[in-house]
């Protein structure tokens, strides 16, 4: 696995436990420890959402337009790796 | 993939109930030339561009249709609240109500649900372009239309943002087919898919 490889999987598996546990407190909205997980993995996701975009490009279009070139559009998109 | 944000994309709010023209809006959701198709032909076009700008264009416009569905959506839903059997006799919205209360489904004006026959991906950057350059104008033209019936300000406020986005999509579609022409090698001109035969392009293979 690169470099970049390995900080796109931290974010994809810190945003996908907040994917999965908003799911769950969707339904289950009082569960303290389940919140619990949840800021505390927000927390993660952002660090690691930070590091990729720090050495890889922006993730959305509004974290775009950091560089002096618009460097949303360079390649490889998703699809391509 | 994408996120979730809890907002339209521009305000709909609708304090008179107005079922006819609910009707007639929908089309923008499930009609041929509506937001759904637009979204899902962009969204699929994007895999065979061959250079970063269309495949940029696709993905942020074809993103950008997903929350205009939203907005139609939320517009025909505020034109059917509270509404009364014989207001739904009246307005001639009876035959939907028989089929989806007053449930969101995505159909034309004329009834029709929904299909992907009203959209192509060809897997050809040129053919795809121009089929989307016309769609941007047959969706321009729907909201004209629907602007040409529609008296209720509340209403016509998010239908002219909607129309106005049609106009700039349409005007970015034209910079990334331009940018897809002059990648063509010159000698092939129209003649080879530069999706498909990489041989045609001059910038990347």
């Amino acid at each position: 696995m690169t470099e970049k490889q390995k900080a796109l999987q931290d974010v994809r598996q810190h945003q996908f436990a907040l994917i999965d546990a908003g799911m769950y407190l969707d339904s289950h909205p009082e569960d303290e420890m389940a919140l619990q997980y949840f800021r505390m993995m927000r927390k993660k996701k952002q660090q690691a959402e930070e590091l990729y975009q720090k050495h890889f490009g922006p993730l959305t279009l509004f974290d775009a337009g950091t560089d002096k070139r618009w460097n949303w559009i360079d390649e490889p998109w998703p699809w391509e790796v | 993939m994408w996120d979730y944000h809890k907002k339209l994309m521009y305000p709909v709010r609708i304090a008179k109930p107005d079922p006819a023209m609910a009707k007639l809006i929908m089309t923008q959701l499930g009609g041929p030339d509506g937001e759904l198709g637009a979204a899902t032909r962009y969204l699929s076009q994007r895999f065979a561009q061959p250079y970063a700008q269309g495949k940029a264009i696709l993905t942020d416009i074809g993103t950008e249709e997903l929350a205009h569905t939203e907005m139609i959506g939320a517009i025909v839903y505020q034109l059917t609240r509270c509404l009364t059997p014989e207001q739904i006799k009246k307005s001639g919205f009876d035959a939907y109500f028989v089929d989806h209360t007053t449930g969101i489904y995505p159909q034309s004006a004329g009834g029709v649900p929904f299909s992907a026959e009203s959209l192509q991906s060809t897997g050809d950057a040129i053919a795809d372009l121009f089929e989307d350059m016309a769609a941007e104008q047959k969706a321009r033209l729907s909201y004209d239309n629907l602007l040409r019936l529609i008296d209720d300000p509340d209403v016509r406020d998010p239908i002219k943002f909607l129309r106005e986005r049609e106009i700039v999509h349409f005007q970015r579609f034209g910079e990334a087919l331009r940018d897809v022409q002059e990648n063509l090698d010159a000698k092939n001109y129209y003649a080879y898919n530069p999706s498909f035969d990489t041989c045609c392009t001059r910038k990347k293979t």
